[in-house]
């Protein structure tokens, strides 16, 4: 294990069986991702990329080959330990947010430190600190439903950095957001990325966006990586 | 999790949806309102009529009666010797022997076994008292000086009457009440007329019977004596078996001369030859209710007929469970019904909060942080349900409770809590609606603990 191959995946599968149909959305994936690299995924709706991510995100398990994060296997992990890795080492973000609709700004970005027992001054410090890193300080109180789409995505980032994660994983963040505010949350992800070290995975359709902003680009269809492309090597 | 973080979770989300909460927490509050009412009555009914039985001393009677009464069998010429009271073993009886007389031999040894504070024969008759131009019928009771001293009768005014005293009398202070006497002090030193009842055995005289049989005269003769107050009397226990309550007393020797029926016996309205048969009644008083099973052994040991009200309250204690059973099981419905209504609750609740759940899922939530979350809101409910529930039964029994006492006082019964909430039914109260609240909610939580976050939260 070294930064170079920091995650590694190895004959990633996913096969989801249904009444009748068996259908593979992942099919032998294998990657070498290094630390700290923010990585571009892209390929057409319905090639696996979501699944990918859920399984590096610990959401789901693989039906066949295993993932390691840091020397660390994921796909072996009970469900207890699972739900440590999503709460320590992985946040993630999503086309839709997902937040809490009848919680607060802050109290959605403190959501992950409350299942780690931390008290609710600390909580609210670090919830108040990160929402203003992400230039929300004069919206900490407000409903999801009161703020705009931008708006809700950077909560999200916030609650997904409240941790302080080792990789980011951004299921299309900008899929419901209009070009100007995704540039904006995509340099802010950039920035974040940067500033901490995080690896990052990405999913986009917005190949320009990528570009302005992944060290690699990986293609994906049918389940299996047919592309990848190096933009830039240094971290 | 911290438990005080799951507390506030819990009662947060509660709070997003308040009528909801409302509605399913209001049928925790009429279930356990209705199980903590029934219990309260069940406990205020058993404990007034305990404690009512208590205040009248009556635990604290053995009653024993002579053999005849209770066995109709033949008497021995079996008797005691009144100058050798100290008689120490038992009169020799087998089983079917009838047992010894009751006489002031026999009440002298009974009154020095330990425990027993006093004894007295049951000598009691109906009488008419008259006074001032009115008249009321009562009972009176044949009470020797001592005994009436020993703490049997408690004083108002004036004194006890002594064993000397051939015309001297204690009435009790409702007696003077009906008679329009206010003031107990007034009463003392007062004549009141008593006037006996006596079957007129000239009844067997056919030309008397005729003559009754004519409406010529009655079948009874009456014949009047003339008292004085000496002492007015409150409520106190004058027990036996049956507590009924006399209303003037007087000594043995004020009485003799009145020719009477005696009420405690249908013997009495014959008159025997037998004479030495002795007293058909004895009331034994003990000095506390843990006395009364050596004293009655010992009595029962010497072949005496006894009877013991606290014997009974046992088999009243058990009519009380049968009482409490039937209304825990009405409780125990209206809870199942509030039941229900959590797991309906609980199941829409989490139908409508997958996509939270899968959210705080992908956050790090463990699995057994949502089981938390969702049981802390159950126990919430459970709480406030046991919380309102206990003030609901509450208010409603104060009601009951104004209600069924209007009517019972006037009806001349005393005023009665019916229902009592002692600190176990409060508490247990609470922790029902919480358990039962937490077995509603086994599967809500696990419906939930179960949400797959991958299903969860792919789109909308
Ligand atoms: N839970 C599931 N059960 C059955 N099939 C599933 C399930 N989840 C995903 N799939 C299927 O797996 C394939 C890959 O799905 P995935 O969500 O990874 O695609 P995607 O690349 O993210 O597409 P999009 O760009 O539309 O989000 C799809 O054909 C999808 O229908
Ligand atoms: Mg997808």
């Amino acid at each position: 294990m070294n930064d170079a191959s920091w995650i590694i995946t190895s004959d990633l599968t996913k096969v989801y069986q249904t009444a009748s149909v068996r259908l593979a959305a992942l099919q032998g994936v294998n990657l070498r991702l290094g630390r700290g690299r923010f990585i571009g995924i892209t390929g057409a709706s319905g090639s696996g990329k979501s699944t990918l991510l859920n399984l590096l995100g610990g959401l789901d398990r693989p039906t066949r080959g295993t993932i390691s994060v840091a020397g660390e296997s994921i796909s072996g992990l009970g469900r207890r330990e699972l739900s440590l890795y999503r709460r320590h080492r992985v946040g993630m973000i999503f086309q839709s947010f997902n937040l809490i609709g009848s919680y607060t700004a802050a109290d959605n970005v403190a959501l992950p430190l409350l299942f780690d027992g931390v008290p609710k001054k600390l909580r609210r410090q670090r919830a108040a600190a990160l929402l203003e890193e992400m230039g929300l300080a004069d919206r900490m109180h407000h409903r999801p439903a009161e703020l705009s789409g931008g708006e809700q995505q950077r909560v999200a980032i916030a609650r997904a950095l409240v941790n302080r994660p080792a990789i980011l994983l951004a299921d299309e963040p900008t899929g419901n957001l209009d070009s100007k505010t995704s540039l904006r949350i995509v340099t802010q992800l950039a920035h974040m990325q940067q500033g901490q070290n995080l690896t990052v995975l990405m999913i986009s359709h917005e190949q320009a966006l990528l570009k302005m902003v992944a060290h690699e680009i990986y293609c994906l269809e049918d389940g299996r990586i047919i592309e990848q492309e190096t933009l830039r090597s240094e971290p | 999790m911290r438990i005080t973080d799951s507390i506030s979770q819990a009662f947060l989300n509660l709070r997003q949806k308040k009528l909801r909460t409302f509605l399913t927490t209001f049928g925790v509050v009429i279930g356990i309102g209705a199980l903590v009412c029934m219990f309260a009555f069940g406990q205020g009914i058993q404990q007034s009529i305990t404690e009512n039985f208590e205040k009248m001393e009556l635990f604290h009677y053995i009653t024993v009666f002579s053999a005849t009464d209770r066995q109709s069998s033949r008497f021995d010429h079996h008797d005691y010797d009144p100058d050798e009271p100290d008689l120490a073993e038992p009169p020799a009886a087998g089983d079917d022997s009838p047992g010894p007389i009751l006489d002031d031999a026999l009440i002298e040894r009974i009154r020095r076994l330990p425990g027993v504070e006093t004894v007295f024969a049951e000598i009691r008759f109906p009488i008419l008292v008259r006074f001032g131009g009115r008249e009321n019928f009562c009972l009176a009771q044949v009470l020797d000086a001592e005994v009436c001293r020993s703490g049997l009768l408690q004083l108002r005014a004036g004194d006890y009457y002594s064993d000397q005293d051939p015309n001297g009398l204690l009435v009790r202070d409702s007696l003077l009440r009906r008679l329009r006497i206010r003031d107990p002090q007034a009463a003392l030193g007062q004549t009141l007329e008593l006037c006996s009842l006596r079957i007129d055995l000239g009844i067997l005289n056919p030309w008397k019977l005729a003559a009754i049989w004519r409406g010529e005269r009655l079948p009874f003769s009456t014949e009047s004596y003339r008292f004085q107050v000496r002492g007015v009397t409150g409520r106190s226990g004058t027990g036996g078996a049956v507590p009924i309550r006399s209303d003037v007393f007087l000594s043995p020797r004020a009485a003799r001369p009145i020719k009477k029926i005696n009420l405690t016996s249908l013997r009495e309205f014959f008159p025997s030859p037998d004479q030495a048969r002795g007293y058909s009644t004895l009331s034994v008083k003990v000095a506390g209710m843990e006395d009364i099973e050596t004293v009655q052994g010992q009595l029962d040991d010497w072949h005496l007929n006894t009877f013991a009200l606290i014997d009974r309250l046992e088999e009243f204690k058990k009519g009380f469970l049968f009482m409490d059973m039937f209304l825990f099981a009405i409780g125990m419905i209206a809870i199942t019904v509030a039941a229900l209504g959590i797991i309906n609750t609980m199941t829409m609740s989490i139908l409508e909060r997958y996509k939270e759940i899968g959210i705080m899922k992908a956050v790090g939530a463990a699995h057994r942080d949502v089981k938390t979350i969702f049981f802390f809101e159950c126990g919430a409910i459970g709480l406030l349900g046991g919380l309102f529930g206990l003030l609901l039964g509450i208010a409603v029994s104060l009601i009951i409770n104004q209600v069924i006492n209007h009517f019972a006082v006037q009806q001349g019964n005393p005023y009665m809590d019916y229902f009592r909430f002692p600190a176990w039914l409060c508490l247990g109260g609470i922790a029902f609606s919480i358990l039962i609240s937490l077995l509603a909610g086994i599967y809500p939580t696990y419906r939930a603990a179960a949400v797959d976050p991958v299903v969860a939260l792919r789109h909308d």
